[in-house]
């Protein structure tokens, strides 16, 4: 279905995604997992095989990519997508109509199909997918999940023989990640020819097949998956991969810090025109000092807790105690730091020094030197906060929090879309920031988790389901959760 | 091995699809960032001011999208997507095609500086910010249809109106949208320069 | 930050009339109220179109909005009537100019939220390519709507980074309020925008196959009723100017 004969390539204006000399063959129906570290080039992959290479992004490519007995170069991008569907990493910018009908249509539309025929597509895709509930709403109402699903109905609406995924569940909780799971199965089901490039391992160990292990733009290992099921822990830490099983998970021990206590009061929110309450805790007491994870599924209202305890709700009324302090939400913005999963948002300057100025107190240049050292960001200072990788925008924002005197850190999805590597480098800097500050995480990765949060608050409904200290019993309690998840919110009318 | 080594760079002069998506993504921002400053229009006697602020900001945007401009078109389209928007609102049907005159020269501006010159892109950001005039027209011609004699201020208001929008001021408009127009590409340069480039984005 | 332009789905809408009828209508009140066709003759015209707005409006359920056009008008029409004779020299101009301004402008602005308030992007599509406008308009025009609610998140995204800052208002300075606000703002754009075209692509987007339409559009007899009056009027005044009237 899909062959590589010495394929090269280079980006026009980057060094890194690069591929050497790949030489490859899908047959039809196989189910292919790429992975491997970030930059080795499991994403330019995907984009030889729907055409985006060299349609859309431009740069030096050789040898020859045929799928479907085309050769992708000689077809035009529109001709491709008859063949070749493809879901990305991000649910949010993948839409092109603003309504899930359309939205799902668009694909059909496109291809000039009869109006009857695209209807009878778009149902039958969307009862595929369980997404008929979905249909006639806006897409921006919808949660993360959702909107994956959305992308996938629309997708398969256009019935390509080949399904390209590109990290399609960075931006998942734990039931969508199984709602997807379900949806490649039954396209593995129908004979579809399905590549899928992912970090997150644990979910495809019975779905792929065929593991190809990239590093450095060249194929190191192509395998079946029994054989890669064999590869022990260690090994896969190695190659920087992410663990293949929650059972391997094991938390790390850290000696309970004693003391002092943070207790949140009368935390209750809702948006406007929204009745039920997103949420709703009366009381919660949690460890000022140390690493806490809040997990819960989208639309547990982790989120708006997030917002309201950095005192960015305008309407919430609640507080904050510490001791014998209160902090009102306009105290708490003073006091609190959310670090956003697009980074992009809160980088402002034209360096990395100038930013870190931005919102300093007094200019305590020897401060300012440890932050940066301390962060390994001295050799940066002179670049452009918005030409970083992803991991040093982090580490700015960080730096800018801490060099402003924030005592509450907040990190929304730190670690979506990180390989092992790096991954467990962000673990390493939280579990450090968590032993002078108070660091609250939400997450969906279990595997951060373990590494460096003592302790776990589980939401649900807008309030707390359960919280707990990382240990023994509270690794089992975690484990269950992301293998299980929960069951869904029904959603109300 | 390397013998049939393409590079992928594309010279067809045809818009595709990828032309249309960036002219409605600028065509976007460009519009929300005018509106949320027109917003302050409500208030008559900031309305002409509008032709200053307007152009200023609306060149940061304006000039990011130059640099995706590679093909004749993109302009015309978002000046006629202004021109349309002007008419939903429900400001009148002028803007349109004050907004594909002015488009029309921006794009011919553009074309002969090859896609590329710098001096030029800032020429271009005035012509093409000339469409908001359009909206002030109806207020200058025929101000006599509204009021008229069905009032005692028929007379009063025709007085008014000559007093706060004197007819000397259109062309004043006119060229303080050109005007503040390249002030808004000069600045968008300076922004350009100082990030966009860097951040990799233009 | 929500701009409430073209909605995204169909739902309570009222009288449902064709997007072409909208845009007649708007083109009518446009050209009658603020561009003020006819002159004199037809200002009896104005109050009937103003009223057909707010009936369209409040049909259309959008009552909030009805209710602020018909307070704005009168609130207008009061400072006209009673705070004017108590005025003299430049205030009295200032206040009637004001007041004249924004009687006319008003209307127009009003049909304006109607007919955005009430048609779907699907169905505007719909309707331009019906009126045969080239899909060179259609899908930027379409691609913008799309992304008014994305400029919206990013903006209040950004904001919110910035109050955590403390640095709302730039330090005082007005050029890096803006400044802070639109770089990351247009980064961020672009950055989405080009995930958004690469979507789009590989779903077959800018094909040379005719792109087809799964909305349903027509006219019934309500549209005929409008569009009739809408023609009427406009036959009139052609009439008028001929000298047959």
């Amino acid at each position: 279905m899909i062959e590589f004969k010495n394929v090269s390539f280079k980006y026009a204006n980057a060094d890194s995604g690069s591929l050497q000399n790949i030489s490859l063959r899908v047959r039809k129906g196989e189910c292919v997992l790429l992975c491997g570290q970030s930059g080795c080039g499991k994403t330019t992959l995907t984009r030889l095989i729907n055409g985006l290479i060299p349609h859309y992004y431009e740069g030096e490519l050789s040898g020859e990519v045929v799928v479907g007995g085309l050769d992708v170069r000689d077809i035009e991008l529109y001709d491709t997508a008859r063949i070749v569907g493809s879901v990305f990493q991000n649910p949010r910018s993948q839409f092109f109509c603003v309504d899930t009908t359309g939205e799902i249509a668009f694909g059909c539309e496109n291809l000039g199909l009869p109006p009857d025929e695209i209807e009878e597509r778009v149902k039958l895709s969307s009862r595929e997918m369980g997404a008929i509930n979905l249909l006639g709403r806006s897409i921006f109402q919808l949660s993360g999940g959702e909107k994956q699903k959305i992308a996938c109905a629309s997708v398969s609406a256009m019935r390509p023989e080949v399904f390209v995924l590109d990290e399609p569940t960075s931006n998942l909780d734990i039931n969508a990640i199984h709602d997807l799971k379900e949806t490649i199965r039954l396209w593995k089901k129908e004979g579809k020819t399905i590549i899928i490039a992912e970090h997150r391992l644990y979910w495809l160990t019975e779905l792929c097949d065929r593991v190809i292990y990239l590093r450095n733009g060249e194929i190191e290992c192509d395998m079946p998956m029994r054989e890669f099921c064999r590869i022990t822990p260690e090994g896969l830490r190695k190659l920087s991969l992410r663990t293949r099983s929650l059972k391997e998970l094991c938390y790390r021990k850290v000696s309970s810090q004693a003391g002092e206590y943070l207790t949140l009061q009368n935390y209750r929110y809702s948006y406007r025109g929204s009745m039920p309450p997103v949420l709703d805790i009366q009381e919660a007491v949690l460890p000022k000092k140390g690493v806490i994870a809040i997990i819960g599924n989208n639309g547990a209202g982790k989120s708006t807790l997030s917002k309201c305890l950095c005192g960015l709700q305008k309407r919430f009324g609640g507080h904050c105690r510490c001791g014998s302090a209160v902090y009102s939400r306009r105290q708490m913005l003073k006091k609190s730091y959310l670090v956003m999963q697009d980074v992009n948002h809160q980088l402002f300057c034209e360096s990395v020094e100038e930013e870190l100025r931005l919102g300093m107190d007094g200019a305590d240049e020897k401060e300012l030197v440890r932050v940066m050292d301390s962060l390994e960001l001295t050799a940066l200072k002179e670049r452009h906060p918005m030409s970083l990788s992803g991991g040093q925008k982090q580490r700015v924002a960080i730096a800018s929090a801490l060099l402003a005197g924030k005592e509450f850190l907040v990190f929304d999805e730190p670690t979506s879309g990180l390989d092992f590597y790096h991954m467990e480098r962000t673990a390493k800097l939280l579990f450090s920031l968590g032993r002078e500050k108070t660091v609250l995480i939400i997450t969906h990765d279990p595997e951060l988790i373990v590494r460096c949060c003592d302790y776990v608050l589980h939401m649900e409904w807008g309030g707390v389901k359960e919280q707990y200290q990382l240990n023994e019993a509270g690794l089992l309690k975690l484990r269950y959760f992301f293998e299980n998840g929960e069951r869904k919110r029904i959603s109300v009318e | 091995m390397f013998t049939n080594t393409t590079t992928t760079r594309k010279n067809s002069n045809r818009l595709a699809g990828k032309d249309l998506i960036n002219v409605g993504i600028y065509s976007a921002i460009y519009f929300v960032i005018i509106m949320a400053l027109a917003m302050t229009g409500y208030i008559p006697i900031m309305m002409p001011l509008l032709c200053v602020i307007g152009p200023l900001a609306g060149g940061i945007p304006f000039m990011l999208f130059l640099t995706k401009v590679k093909k004749f078109g993109m302009i015309l389209i978002m000046s006629a997507i202004m021109g349309i928007m002007m008419a939903l609102t429900g400001m009148g049907l002028y803007s349109l095609p004050v907004a594909l005159v002015s488009g029309l020269v921006a794009e011919l501006i553009w074309k002969r500086a090859k896609y590329s010159k710098a001096s030029s892109s800032v020429l271009v950001c005035g012509f093409f910010n000339i469409w908001m005039w359009g909206n002030f027209i109806p207020l200058f011609i025929n101000p006599d249809g509204y009021f008229s004699t069905r009032t005692e201020f028929g007379a009063g208001y025709e007085a008014a109106l000559t007093a706060l929008l004197p007819s000397w001021m259109s062309p004043v408009l006119l060229v303080s949208c050109f005007a503040f127009g390249i002030l808004g590409g000069l600045l968008g340069r300076v922004l350009l320069k100082k990030h966009f480039i860097k951040a990799g984005i233009a | 930050m929500s701009l409430g332009i073209l909605q995204t789905t169909g739902q309570q809408r009222g009288m449902i009339l064709d997007p072409r009828t909208k845009l007649l209508l708007l083109i009518t009140v446009s050209t009658f109220v603020l561009g003020g066709l006819g002159g004199e003759k037809f200002s009896s015209v104005i109050p009937a179109l103003c009223l057909i707005t707010l009936i369209l409006l409040l049909t259309a359920g959008r009552i909030k909005a009805a209710v602020i056009y018909l307070a704005a008008y009168l609130a207008a029409w009061l400072a006209a009537l009673l705070l004017l004779p108590q005025l003299s020299g430049p205030l009295y101009f200032l206040v009637l100019g004001s007041v004249g301004i924004f009687s006319r402008v008003m209307p127009g602005v009003a049909m304006g939220v109607y007919v955005v308030s009430t048609t779907t992007v699907s169905e505007f599509t719909a309707a331009m390519q019906r009126m045969h406008i080239s899909e060179k308009i259609i899908i930027p025009f379409s691609v913008m709507f799309r992304f008014f609610p994305t400029v919206g998140e990013e903006f209040s995204a950004i904001n919110a980074a910035m109050r955590m800052r403390g640095i709302s208002f730039g330090g005082g300075r007005i050029g890096k309020m803006l400044e802070y606000r639109l770089v990351p703002l247009l980064t961020c754009s672009a950055r989405i925008g080009e995930e958004l075209s690469a979507a789009a692509l590989t779903r077959g987007l800018g094909g040379n196959v005719k792109r087809t339409n799964i909305c349903c559009i027509g006219f019934k007899m309500q549209d005929v009723i409008f569009i009739a009056l809408c023609f009427t009027a406009f036959a009139a005044v052609a009439l008028v100017y001929l000298g047959v009237l």
